[in-house]
């Protein structure tokens, strides 16, 4: 019952914190929408909704992740600040968006790559990526919301 | 877990289907205004926003009936002014959602239809895609569900 004993400081942070997050889920969803769409159709219909879906991840879905981000380490500070102990939920969290950031980066590199030719394999890739971080994105928020353990 | 912890997470499951649903359609529909587009490519991103409407439509009903049953559980008051203000707000969010959902299916089957017929550009669509009260309507929406995120942090009042 965290909500209820929350201190007033906390509110800004969270609410950067969940913003970044569904902002981050929204343009996850939209780029494997795209990059979905375009591995079928004619080649220069593939290649504009991939360079639509490379452009939509570097940005709005980096801007939204940076934010996710910031707003998690800032709420993490107040909340165990110093060299307090961090709860499952917690970690489960931080799992998420360090490798995440990775596969973002790589979503992004592949995404690029994909979208400068039609014939392009590695276009495949950009909306499994995608969905495998819509993925882990649902076991953050059930780990951050239901916080499980505590 | 306990009751409380399944519900918050299905109420922010909702959050998530909801906005997540905005984000796309809004981006999308950027995507389709923010530069001169063939019917074609407007019809193809207007069929990927309708993939997005799902996802809002089981937010709306996540978050509110989910959100009714946590202030049951938690033991707020069904009168508190932030759950008041933010069940107007959904309301009124769901209904301009809906006028706007009408007006951008209308646009769609335009810009098929254009599509289908050789692909010409036209002033109709593009007044459509660019109407100023339709785009007020449609962020307005979106604004509002995001206001409604906000009380849900803040709880003014509470």
């Amino acid at each position: 019952m965290l909500a209820l004993v929350r201190p007033d400081s906390w509110n800004l942070p969270l609410f950067l914190h969940v913003l970044g997050a569904t902002l981050t889920f929204g343009a996850t969803a939209t780029v494997a929408l795209l990059g979905f769409a375009g591995l079928r159709g004619d080649p220069e219909r593939a290649v504009w909704l991939r360079r639509l879906g490379f452009r939509i991840g570097l940005f709005v879905l980096v801007p939204a992740f940076i934010l996710m981000r910031a707003g998690a380490q800032w709420i993490a500070d107040k909340e165990f600040p110093g060299n307090a102990k961090t709860p499952g939920w917690l970690d489960v969290g931080f799992i998420v968006t360090e490798p995440g950031a990775v596969l973002v980066l790589a979503m992004l590199i592949l995404a690029w790559f994909g979208s400068r030719r039609a014939g392009s394999r590695v276009a495949a890739a950009v909306p499994w990526l995608a969905a495998v971080y819509l993925v882990a994105l649902g076991i953050a928020w059930f780990a951050m919301s239901a916080k499980p353990g505590s | 877990m306990s009751l409380y912890q399944w519900l918050l997470f299905f109420h922010v499951t909702g959050a998530f289907f909801l906005i997540g649903g905005i984000v796309i359609a809004g981006i999308l529909n950027i995507a389709a205004i923010a530069k001169d587009r063939r019917p074609s490519q407007v019809a193809t991103l207007y069929r990927l926003i309708r993939l997005g409407v799902p996802l809002i439509g089981l937010g709306l009903l996540l978050t509110l009936a989910l959100g009714l049953w946590l202030v049951h559980e938690v033991g707020y008051g069904y009168g508190e002014a932030w759950i008041v203000i933010a069940i107007v707000l959904w309301v009124l969010a769901g209904a301009l959602g809906s006028i706007d959902g009408k007006y951008q299916r209308q646009t769609g089957e335009l810009a098929e239809r254009l599509a289908a017929q050789g692909d010409p550009s036209s002033p109709e669509l593009l007044a459509r895609l660019r109407d100023p009260r339709a785009l007020a309507i449609s962020y307005g929406s979106g604004l509002m569900a995001f206001a409604v995120l906000g009380l849900m942090i803040w709880k003014p009042g509470a």
